[in-house]
């Protein structure tokens, strides 16, 4: 149950929190008072948005090791050397590229999770529509002119740009930093966005005010265009002092790579602590990195070198350099980022040392707003596959979808920014299941064997910290003891025991 | 009205600025003059006819002046790989040169260019071989008004796009899908039709690329080699028959092998996409998108874009080029007034658009290669900063804002509105040397003058007021009309910056008037224009075409 949901049917129903049955509540409880206090720790929570461009081949990004042979043999002209592969504390199946040191540290930190075989139903293999999907949120059969965070912000703020700088909002709802705006942050009619490529030039760009209350207006298309730039110009004129104070306040202070590293990631995300330590209240920033379409050469004269080894290089040693200057502002409570790219590569590799486009690929997400470190499983590189979207080639081979990436975003919106479960349906469509990314409950998503993944939301096999919530109306079948933190059962659901084992519960 | 039918009312000036800015990268005042006045067919025709003019200009040349060899073209030299990013650069300086100079014949050939370039997208740093990308630029050019089925074969087997899309690796094993894909998706016929059906299978893809096994090309960025190209590899090409889907009506092409199977295999391949039905409307709503409005509704769909299609796929017609250029540029709809300024200029159309509009020379790209390149990098860099790279698009889809959501509105956003306006800024304020006695700058006091009847009389003549001021220098300036209140605003507020009343416009005027030679007397009216200056060119009215 969501937050907002559970303060306005509170008084009405009781309910399960944590194993305690509270029959009714006032809203001067305390425990109404505490989650409104939790409402407001959200009101300032950032959600950063990286996209890398070109689709990133996620079978040499994140590694499975338990199945090294499989592995090897699909792309033996491009695949990591198993002794070179980076191993992640208590998931022994799993590692990352070696070029990804930052990233593995904050794996074993707990800060980073790893979220397998990402991608969405009917899944199209070319970079324009694939990625409009993703920054949209639709089905593959759908389009629409908005984004997914654009409609959100739109939801939150609404009135937007008209009623905006105010009093409760004076800061960009969104700032991208970039060159051309992202559609992810376009809203119902505009972008909620405001885009800079550096806060401290903006200002200088920008001058001062000066436009007239120019109401003149052509017809049809010309009209709707001139009303369009003169609405950007007033937007950039009325944030340009707001985030010039914050990057004036804003100190970086943790290390970036080196300039003469070219890590333009790292520039991004130097920007984006600035401002944040700056304390724009911005709440979603929009970076990216591109080069992921490696065709060819992905790999250099080992393949531990090349233009793939380079690029995640750069990802991992900007993220890990951006979340180490969180923790030394004290800010890194409040921002979580995530990744996301076009789509994944072929599981095979193609004769020369790249991939074709594929579908499914791990997303990633990070900071210490987390709750676990692997959503899903590692694809099933033995008989897991997704079916071959053409036949002639019968060693063609495509990662098959686990996650939804929709669920993600699902979970960003109602368990991150803590908006009503209702808004979320409304700005991703439809209702998305949880994949307890922010939760330490693991809730069942359909009736089955426990020991069956696709049952949980997480995507896998609970581990004894886990929370169990079992929805109504499913019936997991128990095979074996089980342990676990707490064991929640609503009515209608049900665990049926095969036999007599014990539940060990540790919570 | 019949959309496709030629706009029969002679162009008032309105209505040639509209075609020069669409079909050039923006007309002077003189071109306007020279077409007002022509029938819209008789003004195209001449477009047209002039693009033979530029055909074949001198290559470019070296244009560092510290080194021996400058002046002398360089792409027949032998390949200086430590040049290789710098005659990149003077690659697209050449071409931008073209774009703007100022001859008295505007043609179609650039801008139309252009729209191949940012069609059948090569990236330039990607390639790293100026030999290749001039190569490609100079197909590209000689096959913008040619015939579409042999620009395709021609790209096809173009060295820089087999490197840029990886045809120069695919074999036979384990085939590279590259450009067999965006052959399909973005060259031919689209990934889908307007009722969102898929135009092809992801089987097509991989079929396409079996085909497409066999080409390499040679000598690429290998230090002074004194040839380069492509070479048809036979026993890397695949020579099973090839079974396309359904939506190609289950073509099948049969496979061949020897030293022409490849040449054989790509025309039956490029028949058979031309022949998809989608291919000849996919091509016309990008140049509709081009020319006239990037935004397509079911009845332009209908009206424009089909029949606009079927006459370029006609058996008469044949794929040729010209005649859909011609038609569509002499349109009714073309000329409708739902599509005036219905653009946001790109870059180029903002930058080169201003340089010739303003009219300032392009020094000869031989003879004054200095001033020439610093001319090109002043326009390079403007564009650039603004997020137009020509030949060097990020990526085969080419610049965003040609088929992202939105479109052309996509050039515009709080910072690229502030890096327009303080790049035609330095227009106003001229800072930038070209050469000695040559800064990048809208000449003000002269232009004044001209408009100024008995100058020196100051006693006898009247003062140019602030409306013809204002007139002067918004006389074909934007594509719309300015309200009366816009008008009052820009004299009011900008001009006379809301603290003097007009007359003192004429006080100040005939100050200089009598002593023309006065330095304060000259910066206060400069102080004026150009703040009036600086203010029109960053209007939203500016922006668009």
């Amino acid at each position: 149950m969501k937050r907002r949901d559970f303060i306005g049917a509170a008084a009405l129903m009781p309910f399960m929190l944590n194993g305690f049955k509270i029959k009714s509540l006032d809203k001067g409880s305390s425990i109404v008072k505490s989650l409104r206090q939790t409402m407001a720790q959200h009101n300032d929570r950032i959600l950063v948005i990286i996209y890398l461009a070109g689709g990133n081949d996620g079978l040499n990004t994140v590694i499975p090791l338990e199945y090294y042979s499989e592995y090897y043999n699909l792309r033996s002209n491009l695949a990591i050397p198993e002794s070179k592969v980076l191993r992640l504390d208590g998931n022994p199946e799993t590692g990352l590229h070696p070029a990804m040191t930052g990233l593995q540290q904050m794996y074993n930190e707990g800060k980073l999770a790893i979220v397998h075989s990402v991608s969405y139903p009917n899944p199209d293999l070319s970079h324009y529509r694939s990625t409009d999907i993703w920054m949209t949120g639709v089905d593959a059969s759908k389009y629409v002119s908005s984004g997914w965070a654009g409609r959100y912000l739109d939801d939150r703020f609404p009135g937007y740009p008209e009623k905006y700088p105010n009093s409760e909002m004076d800061d960009p709802l969104a700032v991208q930093i970039g060159q051309i705006s992202t559609k992810t942050l376009v809203g119902n009619q505009q972008s909620m966005s405001v885009t800079l490529q550096d806060p401290d030039s903006f200002y200088k760009l920008i001058g001062e005010p000066g436009m007239s209350e120019d109401n003149n207006r052509p017809c049809c298309d010309a009209g709707d265009l001139i009303e369009y730039i003169r609405l950007k110009q007033v937007s950039a004129v009325g944030y340009s002092a707001e985030i010039k104070t914050a990057a004036e306040a804003g100190k970086n202070l943790a290390t970036y790579p080196d300039a003469s590293a070219k890590n333009e990631l790292a520039e991004q995300l130097k920007i984006v602590a600035r401002l944040i330590h700056g304390g724009l209240k911005s709440k979603v920033y929009y970076v990216e990195l591109g080069g992921f379409d490696t065709h060819a050469d992905q790999v250099g004269s080992t393949t531990l070198e090349g233009n793939h080894a380079i690029l995640l290089k750069k990802m991992s040693d900007a993220i890990a350099a951006f979340q180490n200057d969180l923790k030394l502002q004290g800010t890194e409570e409040k921002v979580v980022g995530m990744t996301f790219s076009d789509f994944g590569r072929r599981a095979t590799s193609n004769a020369s040392k790249g991939t074709d486009h594929g579908i499914g690929a791990p997303m990633l997400v990070f900071g210490k707003g987390i709750k676990r470190n692997v959503i899903g499983t590692n694809p099933n590189l033995i008989n897991g596959f997704a079916p071959t979207t053409g036949s002639s080639r019968s060693y063609d081979k495509d990662i098959k979808m686990q996650i939804d990436f929709r669920r993600v975003y699902s979970d960003m919106l109602n368990e991150w920014f803590g908006s009503a479960t209702s808004v979320a349906d409304k700005v991703m469509y439809q209702n998305f299941k949880t994949t307890s990314l922010f939760s330490e409950t693991v809730q069942t998503l359909a009736s089955g064997a426990w020991l069956n993944p696709d049952v949980w939301s997480c995507g896998r096999v609970p581990s004894s910290k886990d929370i169990i919530k079992v929805n109504a109306g499913h019936v997991i079948e128990v095979g074996h003891h089980i342990v676990a933190k707490d064991i929640n059962i609503v009515s209608g659901g049900e665990l049926k025991f095969l036999g007599d084992y014990n539940v060990n519960i540790t919570g | 009205m019949a959309y496709l039918d030629t706009y029969t009312e002679v162009l008032d000036s309105a209505g040639a600025a509209h075609l020069l800015r669409r079909a050039t990268f923006g007309p002077t005042q003189q071109e306007i003059k020279d077409f007002t006045g022509k029938t819209a067919d008789e003004a195209v025709q001449i477009l047209i006819a002039n693009a033979s003019r530029r055909r074949t200009p001198p290559p470019p040349v070296e244009m560092d002046e510290t080194r021996p060899d400058a002046g002398k073209p360089f792409i027949t030299k032998p390949f200086d790989l430590s040049r290789t990013y710098t005659y990149l650069n003077y690659v697209q300086y050449w071409w931008i040169g073209l774009m703007t100079e100022q001859t008295g014949y505007p043609s179609v050939l650039e801008k139309l260019t252009a729209f191949w370039q940012n069609h059948f997208v090569v990236n330039g740093s990607e390639v790293q071989d100026y030999r290749f990308t001039n190569q490609y630029l100079n197909l590209l050019r000689g096959h913008a008004l040619g015939n579409f089925r042999d620009m395709v074969i021609g790209v096809t087997k173009d060295p820089a796009m087999l490197v840029f899309q990886n045809g120069d690796k695919n074999s036979k094993e384990r085939p590279n899908e590259n450009y067999a894909r965006e052959l399909q998706e973005l060259f031919t016929v689209g990934q889908r039709d307007v009722e969102g059906n898929y135009n092809y299978t992801e089987e097509d893809v991989k079929e396409a690329a079996r085909v497409l096994t066999g080409w390499q090309v040679f000598n690429r960025n290998k230090k002074d080699s004194t040839t380069f190209g492509v070479q048809y590899n036979a026993d890397r090409h695949d020579t099973g028959a090839k079974n396309f889907s359904p939506k190609y009506n289950n073509t099948s092409i049969a496979g061949r092998s020897g030293p022409t199977s490849g040449d054989e295999e790509l025309s039956d391949l490029v028949n058979m996409l031309l022949s998809h039905p989608q291919s000849p409307r996919f091509i016309c709503r990008k140049l509709y998108r081009w020319y006239v409005n990037p935004n397509i509704t079911q009845e332009i769909e209908d009206q424009v874009v089909i029949p606009l299609a079927a006459f370029f796929s006609s058996a008469a017609n044949n794929f040729a080029i010209e005649p859909v250029i011609r038609k569509l540029l002499a349109s009714n709809i073309f000329f409708d007034q739902r599509n005036i300024a219905a653009i946001v200029k790109s870059p180029a159309e903002l930058m080169i658009g201003a340089m010739r509009f303003f009219e300032q020379p392009v020094p000869d790209m031989t003879s004054d290669y200095v001033a020439f390149r610093k001319m090109m990098n002043f326009i390079n860099y403007s564009i650039n900063l603004q997020q137009l790279d020509f030949l060097n698009q990020p990526t085969v889809f080419g610049s965003l804002p040609y088929y992202q959501t939105g479109y052309s509105r996509n050039w515009i956003n709080e910072t690229t509105l502030g890096l327009r306006g303080s790049r035609t800024d330095m227009l106003v304020y001229p800072s930038y040397t070209v050469k000695t006695g040559y800064k990048i700058g809208i000449e003000v006091l002269e232009r004044l003058k001209s408009i100024q009847p008995n100058f020196s009389d100051v006693q006898g003549t009247p003062a140019i007021t602030c409306e013809q001021v204002l007139a002067e220098y918004t006389r074909n300036l934007f594509p719309v009309e300015l309200s009366q209140a816009q008008k009052d605003f820009l004299i009011d507020a900008i001009m006379m910056m809301k603290s003097s009343p007009r007359m003192t416009w004429t006080k100040e005027w005939n100050n200089y008037r009598s002593a023309p030679a006065d330095v304060t007397r000259q910066n206060i009216v400069l102080w004026r224009v150009r703040a009036l200056l600086k203010y029109l060119l960053r209007m939203a009215e500016y922006q668009i075409f």
